[in-house]
């Protein structure tokens, strides 16, 4: 049992990737415990977003290992990788645009419905329980965001606006019943309200869904006030890490962020 | 929305066929209400159904219209199939035909008593009951379209199409140059012993009595176009969708892209099959050089004319063009010929005589393709998606009223516009962080 606790949920280990002769991440270590709300933050182009795609098997990392519940997920088709339990949302919203609200939740739960050909064309008893099934769980799903998603959920997700996009995004990942959520930038581009209320969501995430959370947060008012631990990424490498307060106080992360104090006098 | 943009030079002749769609009522309702979901259907039904009884008992006449409606089955149900590969996955295939030939030669080759072996010398073999041959034409064409996909499907876009086209060309080539089937001579299905049916003798290449037939085509048809809303209906329908929206994102919800594009191109390729018995079961003499180029692009003129991804605009397509094809123009044909022929030689319009107007088919088809895209790029009864996706984004007012339809597309692009998904996935978002250091 003490293992269990010393396990943690998303290890990642000297991981790499080189684009061309660009390193984008340069041997980042991760771990994230279960049940954390893990940010990573660091200047544009850090590669915050490429360890995102890394873990979610968008690309297949040059070296290193990410590992989930112990077992290695590298190398893992993104579709291989949400049935392992991680789910991401997008840095730049990528619904179905011209399918409903409703059915891009039900498209979240595809790992959860009969995908044979057979119980679609004869609409077998067990199909169209998991379908109404599906249905109920994905305005479920809409209703942890309040009723006015579960009152547009025929609506064409184009319709939406901004802040409700990326609430149905987050909706559609929840389908899978994921362990672990990875947001890439959950409030870019929000108003301070709607920021607000995504940092209530997303605290509500954990509890509701037991969810552990990866985060990619500019706002560091956002990641300072949420999260467990924070990694600070710059030039693909990991030059901090640590509880909000250490980050706030450590050296190389005003400099990375702020440029280097240089003697004047 | 239509008001902001620059109005487009229409003629008005465009603005006539326009007002006409839009104000023609029937029973108090707009055209385009009967045109739409199950409404349509019943209508079509019910029309087929009645057709052989209203119309005069043209036996004998290969050119009879319930004789033509048979081959406009057959290409409703090709037209269907190509729909699913190019319509619901968005991925395009130029040589659908091939699907069509495994049919066809299935059906041949299990009927024809005799085929030769590797040698050439001829052998006798079983005939096959019909209804063993439909289910393993089609199966044959799934398992050929999953050859096909397995290794082509990593292809995007024109690369794909190319593959495609290839294939198209290479099947009939093959049932050319092997022996098996008589190679350029062809093969002709025999007639059946004809089943007792409550409407008279079920026979297949019987021409003085086609009725049975038009009926087993019209059902194996509506059965084809059931299977098909419930597939685009399902989650597998779903994932098609997504897929032809983003990639990426259906990816990483989940959906095998592998896997699920290989599906839309075995059921393409089934339904082609299903298509292909149909069609040597009352045309019994097929060669290869039947089965060209054209008939792929004919199917997909006929998808795109009616409507990408719109079940009843695909089989209003099918309807249309085969119905041209194989009823009208020989009308327009020979009383052209011959008010040609007779004319003196000096006639302005003699020169008619020597125009055979079945030679300008695919040029007719062009020049309908064109004017479509240029009037009504969403096709004659557009799907809802399309229509949005056309429409531009996030744009469109919801409505099924043909004034709706008519305004939208005055924003719309190409055909093939808005991000056509066939090709569209980069990641975006994914590279940004690399890419956007300096």
């Amino acid at each position: 049992m003490a293992q269990d606790q010393a396990q943690p949920l998303l290890q990642v280990r000297g991981l790499v990737q080189r684009f061309g002769g660009l390193a984008a991440v340069d041997g980042v270590d991760l771990d994230i415990m279960k049940g954390q709300i893990y940010s990573i933050i660091g200047p544009n182009g850090a590669g915050k977003t490429t360890v995102f795609n890394l873990i979610t098997g968008i690309y297949k990392p040059t070296q290193g290992d990410i590992s989930f519940e112990g077992r290695s997920i590298a190398g893992l088709r993104p579709d291989q990788v949400l049935r392992r339990g991680i789910t991401r949302t997008f840095q730049n919203i990528r619904l179905f645009n011209n399918m409903t609200v409703l059915e891009n939740v039900l498209v979240g739960q595809h790992t959860q419905l009969p995908g044979d050909v057979v119980s679609a064309l004869f609409r077998l008893p067990n199909y169209r329980r998991a379908e109404r099934h599906a249905e109920q769980r994905a305005i479920e799903l809409l209703g942890f965001f309040g009723s006015s998603l579960v009152d547009q959920k025929d609506e064409y997700a184009a319709s939406l606006s901004y802040a409700e996009r990326r609430r149905v995004e987050i909706a559609r990942a929840l389908g899978s019943n994921p362990k672990l959520m990875l947001l890439d930038e959950p409030t870019a581009g929000m108003n301070d309200a709607e920021t607000a209320d995504a940092v209530q969501y997303i605290q509500r995430l954990r509890k509701e869904f037991n969810l552990s959370i990866l985060l990619i947060e500019h706002k560091l008012q956002v990641t300072m006030g949420i999260s467990d631990r924070i990694a600070v990424l710059d030039y693909g490498k990991k030059i901090a890490e640590g509880v909000p307060a250490e980050i706030q106080r450590d050296e190389r992360v005003i400099e990375a962020y702020l440029g280097r104090k240089t003697a004047v006098e | 929305m239509a008001t902001n943009t620059p109005a487009k030079t229409t003629s008005s002749w465009m603005d006539g066929v326009r007002r006409w769609v839009n104000d023609t009522k029937i029973a108090g309702r707009p055209l385009m209400w009967y045109l739409t979901g199950w409404r349509f259907a019943v209508i079509a039904v019910v029309l087929a159904v009645l057709l052989p009884l209203i119309t005069p008992d043209m036996y004998q006449d290969i050119q009879s219209l319930r004789v033509a409606m048979i081959s406009v089955f057959v290409y409703v149900m090709l037209a269907l199939g190509l729909n699913i590969v190019v319509g619901y996955a968005g991925l395009l295939d130029l040589g659908y035909v091939a699907f069509f030939v495994i049919g066809s030669y299935t059906m041949a080759a299990g009927t024809a008593g005799q085929i030769n072996n590797w040698a050439g010398k001829l052998i006798n073999i079983p005939s096959f009951p019909f209804i063993l041959l439909l289910p393993v034409g089609a199966f044959l064409a799934g398992i050929f379209g999953v050859l096909l996909g397995a290794p082509t499907l990593r292809l995007r876009g024109d690369y794909l199409a190319i593959v495609t086209l290839g294939f198209g060309e290479i099947v009939p080539i093959v049932f050319q140059n092997i022996p098996i089937f008589f190679g350029q001579f062809g093969i002709s299905a025999t007639q059946p012993v004809p089943i007792e049916t409550p409407l008279g003798e079920l026979s297949f290449t019987d021409p003085l009595n086609s009725t049975p037939f038009y009926y087993l085509s019209l059902a194996v048809v509506v059965l084809v176009t059931l299977g098909v809303f419930m597939l685009r209906d399902s989650s597998i329908g779903r994932a098609w969708v997504a897929i032809r929206e983003d990639e990426t994102a259906a990816e990483a919800s989940g959906v095998n892209l592998t896997n699920t594009k290989l599906l839309a191109f075995a059921l393409g390729a089934f339904v082609g099959g299903i298509g292909g018995v149909m069609n040597t079961a009352y045309q019994p003499n097929i060669a290869p050089s039947n089965f060209s180029f054209s008939i792929s692009i004919t199917i997909l003129i006929m998808v795109v004319l009616g409507g990408i991804g719109s079940i009843p605009g695909v089989i209003l397509g099918a309807l249309a063009l085969r119905l041209f094809d194989v009823f009208l123009l020989q009308r327009i044909n020979d009383p052209v010929h011959q008010s040609a022929l007779v004319a003196p030689i000096n006639a302005p319009l003699h020169f008619l005589a020597g125009i055979d107007f079945n030679t300008l088919k695919l040029l007719i088809y062009g020049i309908v393709l064109i004017i479509m895209i240029l009037l009504r790029p969403q096709g004659l009864i557009p799907d809802a998606r399309r229509r949005r996706e056309l429409a531009g984004v996030g744009a469109a007012p919801e409505g099924m009223s043909a004034a709706g339809l008519l305004e939208q597309e005055e924003v719309g692009g190409d055909v093939l516009g808005a991000g056509e998904s066939l090709d569209t996935t980069e990641y975006t978002g994914a590279g940004s962080d690399a890419q956007g250091r300096e």
